[in-house]
């Protein structure tokens, strides 16, 4: 470890000197002295070095060390590595990405990051990664991506310029090109676990914010997952205390939860194999701490996976019990981990059965004596509630509120007041639980809280009563100033209603408020005094004290109290009260459109950058766009809509959350922003390889055989049909001298729903020279459906080499000939009849498509699957024929007349059948077919594509 | 997923590293500091090396006479980040060998580099202690070649005991080497 004497020295000096002011001293010494130094032009470049070494260490200390920020940084321009080295850890200390320097320095990273030495390479990555600005992005954003996919990158260069493009994502997200998502997604497969990590991250961001385009990546880390995790395919150097890189597996299992649950049943079952292993793997005794936390780490992350996914039941339950053992753990770290995803747990849960079990044990964690676990219990708290329990837990909520420390209070008053308003069975339990919990929480309480009641209180008319009265009893007592606040505020409003009552009469209520004022601060003290004009208007009977008021208020010092003082005496004594009666009419009802509470509830959350997969709260919240939007976006006001529920029940049975979307329409962000384009689908049939027709022309109407071949790759296709079952076995060989890797395949599917696809295996990643891989799909036919299927098959062979090809896969392939005597073939062909369920297409032939003849049509339409029935039509030329379309639905009955016109090249087809759709997309395929005329039907040798044994029997499947 | 900083603070409260993997303005991270600080500093053992702190997650743990304290966004993986601290620190202790603060005070900028072939962009870059040793030593025998003339210095505070310093910093916590297992 190579050191500078004088550093080492500066350092013991500064560390030995006794007292601040000594330190300061010697610092100022040596600032000096490197000024001095600075300017002197015989400074070689080991001086410099050590003298920006002491600036770097001044700096670390908390001094300001701005003079010598020009220098540091020149030292990135040197030709020694050691120099430059220290000159760019100076960028990255000194500066940060808006400062001026940086444009001086611009053209020494890019000409770093050109240089064929990679720890130059890896010095300008560096310095991008940290300071990297918008600006520096534009410039080097290409530069950075060369390097993470030229061929000739190191692995250790790789990686780095994977993380760097991540950094300036993050800074200016367009810098990353929309065709660049298959060649990044592709290095999720490289052979270095340094570079898989690294793209892994930058694919995270990327799925986050473009889950389309990067939809390839599902698979990838799915089977990834796997071979870490089931298969332990990896070097012993990166088994951290004998968990398979933890890292990978957490980022891994994250990525998989960016996307909804996927539809193949195969990549179902990888992940399903990966997730059972972690939690087998969990069950093991770790031999020290950090095995623990890195097998914990990734079971906690499953956990939220497993949750996410929603369909393992079995695994499911065995979590459920497991979480429950993990909030008693007696390790405070597992307590708080439980208690996290239980809360997730509940966050999406069909029933909250499973954890009210341990409610008990959750209420007692807010007694925890760590912080952090009480924080956490209370969030499952708030999830867990419902009308069931909403009760018990207000109530010890409230009661541990009077314990509870300063830095949790205010949160707890937020959610308890959510949960009074959402769960109030009746309107004297919310009115007493909201008050009481506001006499007792005192300071802690946000504003939105009581203003929230006040709006309650307008809003249903059954409470005003029951309000004004309750209040009024706070008020005679010692309460705190929010009572003060929702009290002034309900009795001018509604202090009429209960002016009847023993004890409550005008004079008694003005009395109560009175004495208030005094304590109060200026602004309860305003509100008051708004209170009493409306006393004016409700009980002309105490005027004359209510005058006295006014006039002791208009000589406050206060200007605003002053203010309404003075106003409010004029109002009264108006000559006539019309204008006082206008002015204190009865408030309106608030228009309940934004709940203050909840959004006060998300700001706390709101900020990061990070994609929310769930929000705290129970499985409405989640479900509910609006929340979990407001929780994602900051400052967003959502609206929202509730009603005490109780006494109501039945006269207003509308949800409570039942408008929040609709409302949301002005303030949805995704409504302001104009949509960007679609991301290219590099699967489907708009991005065909050349020659693709080849191939699948050829296999139309046979079960095997080359659907693609060129010098590197050979693509064989063996196929059986049975009723609306397909098994295609693809298989994919490698014919060049060297290995290929991250070899993709990516099904689109434009007949969905009508014709589905799913995968039995996929395609190892990467081939030897020579080799073959397979992959196995199902196509079921689900109805009528006139979209082949289209397949991108990726590979890295140095650079990224892609092909996108047709599955010669329609609805002939469900077609089965049915023999049918004429009598009953016309009898049906009438029984069926005309639209909708006959098609009729007429068309004349390609310019190219050459001579037609019988025997061609009747070759034809019988590859197609017709029975053809002759002496039916009295037209001999006419064909007739006779088929069964199956599809899971079931069997439909087919009849087809095919009139052609051999003089004038023209068909007319006309097909009846049993079931809508059908008959229309069999003659556009027919029209398809028939219109390119024997052009396409050149008699192919059978040849047998490599590694296809002819014996081979694919009904297994 | 990211890191947002990484704080090495000693015992009483002073910044031996810190690294940021976000921009924030010289007063905010000086807030961030200041808080944070007060928070771990205030923390008892067997308490969990987690913390919230406004809307963001700070995990810590204590090595010896030093603090690492990770923070990063609320919904990280906790553990995980635990571990990427004591990958750091382990490779901290492969490379200068029974590391103690010491090694970090004087040898500031090879605990800079160890870091940047570690974590970039607050996101983890090699978790293999071998890869990252090699790059590490790669770079220092280019150092040695540059600088062969100079000779090397040992700092003697802890590596030899008393020499020219005094024996109060000799007997300091920070020569105590940093606890690798628990």
């Amino acid at each position: 470890m190579p050191t500078m004497r004088g550093l080492v020295q500066f350092i013991a000096d500064l560390r030995n000197a006794r007292a601040r002011e000594l330190e300061e001293k010697r610092v100022n010494k040596e600032l000096a002295n490197i000024r001095q130094k600075f300017k002197s032009a015989s400074l070689d470049g080991y001086q410099k070095k050590k003298y920006v070494c002491k600036l770097l260490y001044v700096y670390i200390q908390g001094y300001d060390v701005d003079f010598g920020h020009l220098e540091a940084v020149n030292l990135i321009s040197s030709n020694k590595f050691s120099e430059k080295q220290i000159g760019y850890l100076a960028v990255t200390l000194f500066l940060h990405e808006e400062h001026e320097l940086l444009h001086l320095v611009v053209n020494s990273i890019r000409k770093d990051l050109l240089d064929n030495n990679e720890l130059n390479n890896s010095l300008a990555l560096h310095a991008v990664a940290n300071v990297g600005s918008r600006e520096m992005g534009e410039a080097l954003s290409t530069d950075v991506h060369r390097l993470l996919i030229s061929p000739t990158s190191k692995a250790f260069v790789k990686k780095k310029a994977a993380l760097t493009l991540l950094r300036l994502y993050r800074k200016y997200p367009s810098i990353v090109q929309n065709t660049w998502a298959e060649r990044i997604i592709s290095l999720m497969d490289d052979p270095d676990m340094g570079v898989t990590l690294s793209v892994t991250s930058l694919v995270m961001a990327l799925a986050q914010d473009r889950p389309e385009e990067y939809r390839g990546c599902y698979v990838k880390a799915a089977q990834r997952l796997k071979r870490v995790v089931v298969d332990t395919d990896i070097a012993p150097d990166y088994l951290y205390y004998r968990v398979p890189c933890p890292w990978l597996q957490v980022k891994l299992l994250r990525l998989l939860q960016y996307y909804p649950p996927s539809a193949d049943s195969h990549v179902r079952d990888i992940i399903r194999e990966s997730l059972q292993q972690i939690m087998q793997i969990a069950m093991d005794t770790p031999k020290n701490v950090q095995q623990n936390n890195a097998q914990n780490a990734v079971l906690f992350e499953a956990i939220n996976l497993l949750i996410h996914l929603d369909t393992e039941h079995t695994l499911m339950m065995q979590i459920s019990s497991r979480l429950g053992k993990y909030i008693q753990s007696r390790e405070t770290n597992v307590r708080y981990l439980g208690l996290e995803a239980m809360a997730h747990f509940a966050a999406r849960a069909e029933t909250l059965d499973p954890i009210k079990k341990h409610q008990n044990i959750i209420l007692g964690s807010l007694r925890d004596r760590d912080i952090s676990v009480r924080r956490k219990g209370l969030d499952l708290i708030y999830s867990m509630c419902d009308s069931t329990n909403a009760a018990p837990i207000v109530n010890e909520l409230m009661r541990y509120l009077q314990s509870a420390d300063y830095a949790i209070r205010e949160e707890m008053v937020l959610k308890v007041a959510i949960l009074t308003e959402k769960y109030a069975t009746d309107a004297q339990w919310y009115i007493d639980v909201t008050l009481k919990l506001l006499s007792l929480a005192g300071d802690h309480v946000s504003d939105e809280v009581w203003q929230r009641v006040i709006q309650i209180v307008t809003n249903n008319e059954e409470l005003q009563a029951y309000a004004a009265q309750t209040l009024l009893t706070y008020l005679k007592s010692d309460c705190h100033e929010s009572l003060v606040k929702i009290g002034c505020y309900v009795l001018g409003e509604f202090g009429h209603l209960v002016a009847d009552n023993q004890g409550s009469s005008p004079i008694e209520q003005f009395l109560a408020l009175q004495a208030k004022m005094m304590t109060s601060t200026d602004n309860t003290r305003a509100m008051i005094l708004s209170s009493f004009v409306k006393f004016v208007n409700l009980f002309p009977e105490i005027k004359p004290q209510l005058l006295h008021i006014f006039h002791l208020y208009s000589h406050s010092p206060d200007p605003e109290l002053q203010q309404r003082a003075f106003e409010y005496m004029s109002l009264a004594t108006l000559p006539t009260d019309d204008l006082l009666r206008t002015v204190c009419d009865e408030m309106p009802p608030f228009s309940e459109r934004a709940s203050i509470l909840l959004s006060r509830l998300h700001q706390r959350t709101a900020g990061t950058t990070e994609k929310k997969t769930w929000v705290v709260g129970g499985k409405d919240a989640n479900t509910d766009g609006a929340e979990i939007l407001m929780a994602q976006n900051t400052g967003l006001k959502r609206t929202f809509t509730t009603i005490v529920n109780g006494t109501r029940t039945g006269t207003n049975g509308t949800p409570s959350t039942s408008s929040a979307s609709g409302d949301l329409a002005g303030l949805d962000l995704s409504a302001s922003a104009t949509p960007p384009p679609p991301p290219p689908n590099m699967a489907s049939a708009a991005n065909l390889s050349p020659e693709w027709e080849i191939g699948y022309n050829k296999l139309y109407f046979i079960e095997e055989g080359v659907l693609f071949e060129d010098a590197q790759i050979q693509v064989g296709l063996r196929s059986e049909f049975r009723g609306h079952l397909g098994v295609v076995k693809l298989y994919l060989s490698n014919k060049s001298s060297f290995p290929i890797g991250s070899l993709t395949t990516t099904v689109d599917n434009r007949s969905a729903p009508h014709l589905r696809i799913d995968s039995k295996s996929l395609p190892e990643p990467s081939v030897p020279a020579a080799g073959q891989t397979q992959q196995t799909l199902f196509f079921e036919a689900k109805g009528p459906f006139s979209d082949a299927p289209t397949i991108r098959i990726s590979y890295l062979a140095g650079a990224l080499q892609a092909y996108t090809l047709q599955f010669p896969i329609l609805m002939h392939r469900y077609m089965e000939p049915s023999n049918l005597s004429a009598e009953d073939f016309f009898k049906r062909w009438r029984q069926i009849g005309g639209s909708p369920l006959e098609a009729q297409n007429t068309f004349g032939l390609v310019a190219k498509a050459g001579a037609i003849n019988e025997s061609f049509t009747r070759r034809i339409a019988e590859q197609f699957g017709w029975k053809l029935l002759d002496g039916v039509d009295p037209n001999r030329t006419n064909i007739v024929g006779c088929a069964v379309y199956h599809s899971a639905q079931g069997k439909t009955g087919c009849l087809l007349r095919l009139e052609p016109n051999y003089e004038r090249k023209m068909y007319r087809v006309t097909i009846r059948a049993t079931q809508e759709g059908v008959p229309q997309a069999l003659a556009r395929q027919m029209e398809e077919r028939l219109s390119q005329g024997p052009l396409l039907e050149r008699t192919y040798t059978r040849e047998q594509p490599r590694g296809i044994s002819p014996n081979e029997d694919l009904t297994g499947y | 997923m990211a890191i947002n900083y990484l704080i090495l603070l000693s015992r009483q409260g002073k910044v031996r590293l810190a690294k940021w993997f976000t921009t924030l303005l010289p007063k905010d991270k000086a807030k961030i500091i200041k808080d944070v600080t007060q928070l771990v500093l205030s923390r008892r053992t067997r308490m969990c090396n987690f913390l919230e702190y406004k809307d963001t997650k700070v995990v810590y743990r204590r090595y010896a006479s030093l603090f690492f304290i990770a923070g990063c966004a609320s919904t990280d993986n906790e553990l995980i980040t635990l571990e990427i601290v004591h990958r750091y620190v382990e490779q901290m202790d492969k490379y200068y060998g029974n590391v103690c603060e010491l090694d970090i005070i004087y040898n500031f900028q090879k605990a800079y580099f160890i870091l940047d072939e570690l974590l970039l962009a607050g996101e983890m870059q090699e978790s293999s202690k071998k890869n990252v040793l090699r790059c590490i030593s790669q770079q220092d025998s280019l150092e040695d070649m540059e600088v062969s003339c100079r000779f090397l210095f040992f700092y003697s505070e802890h590596r030899h005991g008393g020499g020219s310093l005094s024996t109060r910093i000799w007997r300091s916590e920070a020569s105590i080497p940093l606890p690798l297992h628990y």
